[in-house]
């Protein structure tokens, strides 16, 4: 397989341009039509996952995705985007699943990899990235804030972060660590608030 | 027998002897399940086939497979995809795969199950004209 998993992003594109989707909040609603339009059934296992996210399973009893049903909405959409690659290359095998535990196997790299493209495409967040005057290593927590609360991507920060390192708009390490993303929103929402009240009372910011 | 008729003995049996022979009163099952204590009556008496999700709680609750409730000629063998995905899954934490497992079982019953439950009771309605 190609190092840089070009034909999977390439896939995702194509994925993408079939379906209709021409924004990066790509909805559970979208990735249904998509899994009804190849007759892929969809359960919602209502029962408690330690790590497991969702499975694919096709077989004579038919293509199934079994998704995880307590997953918020972006871990939902980002999983099943993934479990869309595993139907439209991996059916050779069976079967698959999909937790913490086998993230670094090449074929669950390349979900990963599909998955992030279909939800946001890297020439997508170029362009974001260019319009928000950001250049290379200069992409900071509070970008991808900006970024995910602008678009309002279904893409999580996890997933930005991974491709903002990946395409060196941030250096190394420098995002993909954070894990207390939705503290940060929260914080640059209040210095948000607090600048724009302070601009239409004519306070001075120090 | 038929699938419904063994479900049912299967579901009565399951009760009666539920807690090492205790048993369990339809009423209490019931509100376990959260349904009215007449529908596990209709249940066991073969009136109404549960769904297959009420199989799998039923399943829980007694502590077996949701295969148990079909008879064993129509299970077969071991499944080639559910065993393909518990050997790539041996890695995983011993309750999620539990939860495969009970997962691919699901599946299985699913497909068992189609088309075979009886039509609901009742008036048939005419089309308005």
């Amino acid at each position: 397989m190609n190092p840089d998993y070009y034909d999977l992003k390439k896939l995702a594109r194509q994925v993408r341009a079939e379906n209709g989707l021409t924004s990066t909040r790509v909805l559970q609603t979208d990735l249904r039509r998509i899994y009804f339009k190849h007759g892929i059934e969809i359960d919602y296992w209502p029962y408690r996952f330690r790590n497991l996210r969702g499975a694919f399973i096709c077989d004579r009893f038919g293509t199934t995705v079994m998704l995880a049903q307590n997953l918020p909405q972006d871990p939902m959409v980002f999983t099943m985007a993934h479990e869309l690659k595993h139907f439209l290359t991996d059916r050779d095998l069976q079967a698959s699943f999909c937790d913490l535990s086998n993230i670094n196997r090449e074929i669950e790299i390349g979900a990963e990899i599909f998955a992030s493209e279909l939800l946001f495409p890297d020439h997508s967040f170029v362009e974001q990235m260019q319009s928000l005057g950001i250049k290379r290593r200069q992409c900071t927590p509070e970008t991808l804030v900006k970024l995910k609360q602008q678009t309002k991507t279904t893409l999580s920060y996890a997933g930005l972060a991974i491709k903002a390192e990946r395409l060196r708009y941030a250096p190394v390490g420098s995002v993909t660590k954070i894990r207390t993303w939705r503290k940060l929103e929260k914080l640059y929402n209040r210095q948000l608030a607090y600048w724009k009240s302070s601009r239409a009372t004519g306070c001075a910011i120090y | 027998m038929k699938l419904i008729d063994h479900v049912a003995a299967q579901i009565r049996e399951l009760r009666t002897t539920y807690n090492s022979g205790e048993g369990m009163s339809q009423e209490a099952l019931a509100r376990q399940l959260n349904v009215a204590p007449n529908t596990v009556s209709r249940w066991e008496t073969g009136l109404y086939l549960p769904s297959v999700s009420d199989l799998e709680r039923l399943a829980r609750i007694f502590g077996v497979s949701i295969v148990s409730f079909f008879p064993s000629d129509k299970v077969g063998g071991e499944d080639e995809a559910l065993l393909s995905l518990l050997r790539t899954a041996s890695q995983l934490h011993p309750e999620d795969l539990e939860e495969l497992r009970r997962y691919a079982e699901f599946r299985k019953a699913r497909r068992m199950y189609e088309g075979k439950s009886r039509p609901k009771a009742g008036r048939k309605r005419s089309r308005p004209k």
